[in-house]
């Protein structure tokens, strides 16, 4: 299963949205694109998981990097709207109160 | 295990894993999992076979693991195995999942921790020279005696 990710840059930041399921096949893509955003002079990056029906530690492990990325450079990582689940598997690996969650930019 | 239900194996890419979790899913559905606890039980196993996948075969294109699901009045056991490197014992030990401190936060190993949060009962084998066997168990919630009314009583309508 693809995921599709687009990133769009907003007067909030950058916005990485991604659809689809987030796992080791589709996690690479997810990371690169991170990566760019991360590496670009922003302010905020915010990555809207709104339409991600599942998400595995691998994802997860790419959302910490965005964040670790961006707290080197005083920048924020936002987490747009997650779905049920993602947040689910937050919870699970306790980074939920790690991360900048919010529903709008 | 026993007796199981399914044994089947799997190429070790992870574009398999989709198919691993619909299987899974199906399963414990089947055998009459709490629905509120099948996305946790659908994300434990696919952790266990992404490490046999990344760490063990670490991208052999030809290699197979083997997943095995059962299930008694009881029990849920789903195991996961392949003939790749042994994992380090440090690697699968059980450590709790502390809230993390965010200064120093680490991307990664977090697979191995989520099977224990998820499994009542967690088993790894590790080879001497290759192969890894995790055994899984859920323990039911529900009373047996339920689960065996459901099953005796399931097709007839």
């Amino acid at each position: 299963m693809a995921v599709q990710i687009s990133t769009t840059e907003t007067e909030g930041g950058l916005v990485i949205k991604v659809t689809g399921e987030v796992d080791l096949y589709s996690s690479p893509e997810l990371r690169g694109a991170i990566s760019k955003a991360t590496s670009a002079a922003q302010s905020t990056v915010a990555v809207d998981l709104s339409e991600v029906p599942y998400m595995d530690s691998s994802g997860v492990a790419t959302l910490v990097e965005g964040l670790r990325a961006t707290s080197q450079k005083d920048g924020a990582f936002v987490l747009l709207t997650p779905s049920t689940s993602v947040m689910k598997v937050l919870q699970l690996a306790r980074l939920n109160t790690v991360f900048d969650i919010r529903d709008c930019l | 295990m026993e007796r199981h239900d399914i044994r089947v194996e799997i190429a070790a890419d992870p574009k398999m894993l989709h198919v691993v979790r619909g299987l899974v899913r199906g399963y414990i559905e089947q055998v009459g999992v709490a629905a509120d606890r099948a996305d946790d039980v659908v994300l434990a196993v696919d952790e266990a076979c992404a490490n046999s996948i990344r760490h063990a075969y670490q991208g052999q294109p030809d290699a197979r693991l083997e997943l095995t699901l059962g299930a008694g009045p009881d029990v849920v056991e789903i195991q996961v195995r392949d003939e790749g490197v042994p994992a380090s014992r440090q690697a699968l030990e059980r450590k709790p999942l502390a809230p993390p401190d965010p200064a120093n936060l680490r991307p990664g190993g977090l697979g191995v921790p989520l099977i224990y949060q998820v499994f009542d009962e967690v088993e790894f084998r590790v080879g001497d020279t290759r192969g890894n066997r995790v055994t899984m168990r859920l323990r039911r919630r529900q009373p047996a005696a339920a689960w065996q009314e459901r099953n005796s009583t399931e097709g007839k309508d």
